[in-house]
C-alpha cells in the first residue's frame, strides 16, 4: 500500500518513509519483505517517533517539507476507504464481534480525503491548502502533560527489560506507561501483542490479555469508541 | 532515551532527544531555553538540570541500573515545527538519517506488525 503511494508521489518530489514500531525487528521483517519497498523502510524499537512527533497509534503520519519543516502534525494515516461500512453484522456472529464491528463503523473514514490531500501537497508543496504554517502545526499537535513524558520513560524502561529477557519487569513498566498515557495505543498494543501472540505465529491482533494486563484490545476499543481510537485528520 | 549515567556528552543527548547544548541554552530547532549550570566546559551535560527545566520525566530502574528520560512536556507534542534529526536502522541494521531527505517532501508513516 505505501509502496504504491510512494511510486505515485516519487516523480512529484515526495518520498514515503515508513517506520515500524516493533520492539522485536524480526516481527516487522516479513511485512517489509512482502512489500519490497524502494522507499526508506526503517525500524524504531524504542518508539522514538512517539517522543519526537507525537505518534500515538498506527497508522499515523507526519508531513515534512523540502527544508525539513513539519507541515502537518501526527494524525491518522489511512489512505483507503474504511472497509467496515460494507461488512454485514449478523446475529450469527459472537456478540462481542458484533459490538466491535458496529463500533468500527465509527472510526473516522478519512482515507480517501487524506490520500487526496497527500497528492495535492506532493504536487503543490507550500501552496497546498493542506500544508500548515509552523505555528499551526505546533498548535495542532496534541497537548503533552508531564504524565505523557513519564509514560515514555516507563515504556523505554520496559523495552530495556524486555531486551534483557526480563519480561516480568517489562510488564510492570508497561502497565505504568499505559496508566500514565492511556491514549497512546502504541504502548498498549505493543505490550499486549507480546503476551498474546503464540511463539512463531503472526502478531495477534485480538490481544486478549486479561490474565496479565487485566484487559483486552476489544475492551479498550469499545471503551473509547471508534471516534476516540485515533487522531482524526482535520482536512 | 536510556541513560546509564546522569551526566552525558551533549552530543549523545542531542542525538537522543533533539535538544542541542548551545551558548544561549538548550535548543531544538528554532526554540532555545536557558538552563543555567547544565553544560560543563568539557562538553558534558547535567541531565537532571535539563530534565527539570524542560519537563522531561526521569524514571529510574534501580534493579537494572539505568534511567530513562521522557520527552519535553508542558506544551504540545511538537515544541518546534523544525523536524529533528532522526537516525534509525532499516531491518538489516543499515543506518538511515532523515536529513538525507532534505530537498524532498517526506511522508513519514508509522506502522507496526501488531
Amino acid at each position: 500500500m505505501w509502496q504504491a503511494l510512494h511510486e505515485e508521489i516519487d516523480p512529484l518530489g515526495a518520498t514515503v518513509v515508513t517506520v515500524a514500531l516493533d520492539v522485536d525487528p524480526a516481527k516487522a521483517r516479513p511485512w517489509i519483505e512482502r512489500a519490497s519497498p524502494t522507499h526508506p523502510s526503517l525500524v524504531d524499537v524504542e518508539h522514538r517517533v512517539d517522543d519526537l512527533f507525537g505518534i500515538s497509534n498506527v497508522p499515523m503520519a507526519v508531513w515534512i517539507d523540502e527544508s525539513g519543516t513539519l507541515v502537518r502534525p501526527a494524525e491518522a494515516a489511512s489512505i483507503r476507504p474504511s472497509p467496515y461500512a460494507a461488512i454485514e453484522i449478523t446475529d450469527r456472529m459472537p456478540a462481542r464481534m458484533q459490538q466491535v464491528l458496529a463500533e468500527m463503523r465509527n472510526l473516522p473514514d478519512t482515507g480517501e480525503a487524506y490520500r487526496a490531500a497527500i497528492l495535492d501537497w506532493a504536487r503543490h508543496g507550500a501552496d497546498s491548502r493542506f500544508a500548515l504554517a509552523p505555528d499551526a502545526v505546533i498548535a495542532a499537535s496534541r497537548p503533552r502533560p508531564i504524565e505523557h513524558s513519564r509514560a515514555a520513560a516507563c515504556f523505554e524502561l520496559g523495552r530495556h527489560a524486555h531486551e534483557r529477557g526480563d519480561d516480568d519487569a517489562a510488564i510492570g513498566w508497561w502497565k505504568r506507561a499505559h496508566a500514565l498515557f492511556p491514549e497512546n495505543w502504541t504502548y498498549k498494543r505493543q505490550a499486549w501483542t507480546l503476551v498474546s501472540t503464540p511463539e512463531g505465529a503472526d502478531s495477534d491482533k485480538a490481544q486478549e490479555v486479561q490474565d496479565v494486563y487485566g484487559t483486552s484490545w476489544s475492551d479498550e476499543f469499545l471503551a473509547v469508541g471508534g471516534a476516540g481510537y485515533t487522531v482524526t485528520p482535520d482536512l | 532515551m536510556l541513560l546509564h549515567h546522569l551526566t552525558v556528552p551533549a552530543t549523545e543527548f542531542r542525538d537522543g532527544t533533539g535538544w542541542d547544548a548551545k551558548p544561549e541554552g538548550m535548543c531544538k530547532g528554532d526554540v532555545c531555553v536557558p538552563v543555567p549550570g547544565a553544560s560543563a566546559a568539557d562538553g558534558m551535560l547535567d541531565v537532571g538540570r535539563v530534565a527539570d527545566r524542560l519537563g522531561m520525566a526521569l524514571e529510574e530502574d534501580p534493579a537494572a541500573g539505568v534511567w530513562a528520560l521522557g520527552p519535553e512536556s508542558g506544551g504540545h507534542a511538537l515544541t518546534t515545527a523544525v523536524a529533528p534529526e532522526l537516525e534509525l536502522p532499516d531491518v538489516d541494521g543499515n543506518p538511515f538519517r532523515l536529513s538525507a531527505m532534505h530537498g524532498r517532501k517526506v511522508l513519514l508513516v508509522a506502522w507496526a506488525s501488531w
